[in-house]
């Protein structure tokens, strides 16, 4: 495996920025991502201080994931995500600015930096992976990011290069210099019934779908509409019953190891660079984690 | 007041490359400190990840984290800060929280004006507290105090760290505080510190210039307990007019800089910790710019008594 990707729960007791310098100082080779955090929830000098700390802790290894942040954790905070295209712009232009030691003053309704300058030296450069769904946050990306963090149908991913490519082409930027990387919930099925939990990892995904996501994945909103409703009312396991086959193929990929493993290669058609195994990973998690690793290794 | 056992740590500037602060540290636990403070920040670098870098060298110091500003950080992020690193190397670690360098906070968009502030990071210790404690883990929480409002407020800590270091105005805080007597309570001071063996101007530069942020920083009314405030007038004037602290320290008296900061021949350092052991101190954190190399800490250790 190349990496880790570290995906920031608010409603957890652990705070990403530590939890990720503990795994970097475990470590030696792999990479270690944070996947994603929000420009949102901490003050935007203290991302830009975390992020250059791990960046010296793991030597270059660190990726940083910035994203506007799952709606309903941001509402449960009273945070507010509008205008989300304003807010990851100038989010990745003040930690650019900060890492570079500029003295930065900048103002607007989501930061407030008055003659902030960084005392620390960045040291090793820091890549942001924009985690964004929609085509004008995915053209931002091509604008102003290192590559993007997906997630949703493979449909979609047909089209994400097309939108990122528009960005990309506003700045003169190459998209050899521009990386896609896709979370994708995973599955080792040991016999049948295990595909419940496929089943409810794609609920979850498919109701937090944006509807430009799914218009971009040629699904119509009346066939999601029900599965959200369903988990609102009486909860993903009940939810899961409604995903039809075609949108478990669609969203997760599942099966032995073997299968999954060539799966996950498959996506190197869709422009992919890289490809996150993520969960719910099997029954057991940690022991499919090793069966999925042990299938990948044989491929390669 | 009961004569104290004192625990003696060194303050580490997280601004430095991670590597650096890391080799000061393990310096500083060979050569038998008690404790390393990593200090945090909006200019710094982070201080729970310096932390978990620190802790993953050492083995037996303590290390401890603050002054961390509820204002800046949320207390679920200081408590989701401190979990994992006790759950990855162990109980040694302690957090002091206060207000935080008002001027610093300012400029990354941070209100420090909040009415009742002492309130507001009391509450943030009861949750931070809560919070350890629902997770199976604990720590001592101290607060930074200088004002009145606050060392009265600090009783409900574990223990008061005050950033000056004058023998009158300690008395004058430890009087405020007024703690509980069943409880296990700590008096310590965290103050900008040369102990040298061998003078050198530059290091007192340093010195002068810390000693200045903190007097600066003072709030007002300290200041004129102590007959300090007059003094300072014009430094202040300077200084609130946008002068840089390098070139406001000439107008700092040096009377004032003593009463902030440890400033002894490691030679006379003894005497001195005599008297602060007597009037009940049990934590003493020699600030910037005691940790300026490995060679500034080891003649401060070298002259700590008992290493």
């Amino acid at each position: 495996m190349n990496c880790i990707w570290i995906r920031e729960a608010l409603n957890t007791q652990r705070d990403i920025f530590t939890v990720t310098s503990i795994i970097l100082l475990e470590t030696s080779r792999i990479k270690v991502g944070i996947g994603i955090t929000s420009p949102l929830v901490r003050n935007i000098s203290t991302i830009a201080r975390a992020a250059a700390t791990l960046s010296q802790i793991g030597r270059g290894r660190f990726r940083l994931g910035l994203g506007v942040g799952g709606l309903e954790s941001l509402v449960k905070l009273g945070l507010d995500a509008a205008r989300p295209s304003a807010l990851m712009r100038d989010a990745a232009t003040l930690l650019r600015r900060i890492w570079r030691g500029e003295t930065v003053t900048f103002t607007s309704d989501r930061f407030c930096l008055s003659n902030y300058y960084a005392r620390y030296k960045a040291g090793f450069a820091t890549p942001i992976y924009f985690g964004v769904r929609g085509p004008r946050l995915l053209a931002l990306a091509g604008e102003v990011a290192d590559g993007v963090i997906l997630s949703g149908p493979k449909r979609y991913m047909k089209k994400v290069v097309a939108a990122v490519d528009q960005g990309l082409r506003r700045r003169r930027r190459r998209m050899k210099s521009f990386r896609f990387i896709v979370r994708v919930p995973t599955v080792i099925v040991d016999k049948k019934s295990d595909l419940y939990l496929a089943r409810e990892a794609v609920a979850t995904v498919l109701a937090d779908t944006p509807e430009a996501v799914l218009e971009m994945a040629d699904i119509a909103r009346e066939r999601v509409k029900p599965i959200k409703a369903m988990i609102a009312e009486k909860g993903v396991k009940r939810a899961s019953r409604l995903v039809a086959e075609d949108l478990l193929d669609e969203v997760a990929i599942y099966g032995n190891p073997e299968q999954v493993a060539l799966d996950l290669r498959s996506l190197e058609k869709y422009r992919i660079d890289e490809a996150i195994f993520g969960p719910p990973y099997g029954r057991e998690p940690a022991e499919a984690i090793g069966k999925m690793v042990q299938a990948w290794k044989k491929l390669k | 007041m009961e004569k104290a056992e004192i625990d003696f740590g060194i303050g580490l500037n997280a601004y430095e490359a991670v590597e650096e602060i890391v080799g000061k540290c393990v310096e500083a636990e060979k050569l038998g400190l008690d404790y390393v403070w990593i200090g945090d920040s909006p200019p710094h670098l982070y201080y729970s990840s310096v932390a978990a870098a620190v802790a993953s060298r050492t083995k037996r110091i303590r290390i401890g984290l603050g002054l961390l500003s509820p204002l800046l950080h949320t207390p679920d992020q200081i408590s989701g800060s401190i979990i994992p690193l006790i759950e990855a190397f162990g109980d040694r670690f302690e957090i002091c929280l206060g207000v935080g360098d008002r001027s610093q906070l300012s400029r990354v968009g941070v209100d420090t004006k909040l009415p009742r502030v002492w309130d507001h990071v009391l509450k943030a210790k009861r949750k931070i507290a809560g919070s350890l404690s629902a997770s199976g883990a604990s720590t001592r929480i101290w607060l930074g105090a200088q004002g009145p409002k606050m060392l009265e407020v600090s009783k409900s800590f574990d223990g008061v760290l005050m950033n000056y270091a004058s023998l009158g105005m300690i008395k004058w805080a430890i009087d405020k505080v007024k703690p509980d007597a069943q409880k296990d309570f700590d008096f310590g001071i965290y103050a900008p510190s040369y102990v040298y063996r061998k003078w050198h101007p530059q290091a007192y530069r340093l010195l002068c210039i810390a000693s200045a942020v903190v007097a600066l920083g003072a709030l007002g009314a300290v200041l004129d307990e102590f007959g300090v405030g007059k003094r300072l007038q014009r430094a202040r004037e300077e200084h609130e007019a946008g002068a840089r602290i390098e070139s406001v320290v000439k107008y700092v008296p040096s009377e004032v800089v003593k009463s902030f900061s440890i400033y002894t021949p490691s030679s006379e350092l003894s005497g001195y910790l005599r008297e602060l052991g007597d009037l009940g101190i049990s934590h003493i954190v020699f600030g910037f710019p005691q940790n300026l190399s490995k060679v500034t800490i080891r003649d401060l250790a070298n002259a700590l008594p008992n290493r």
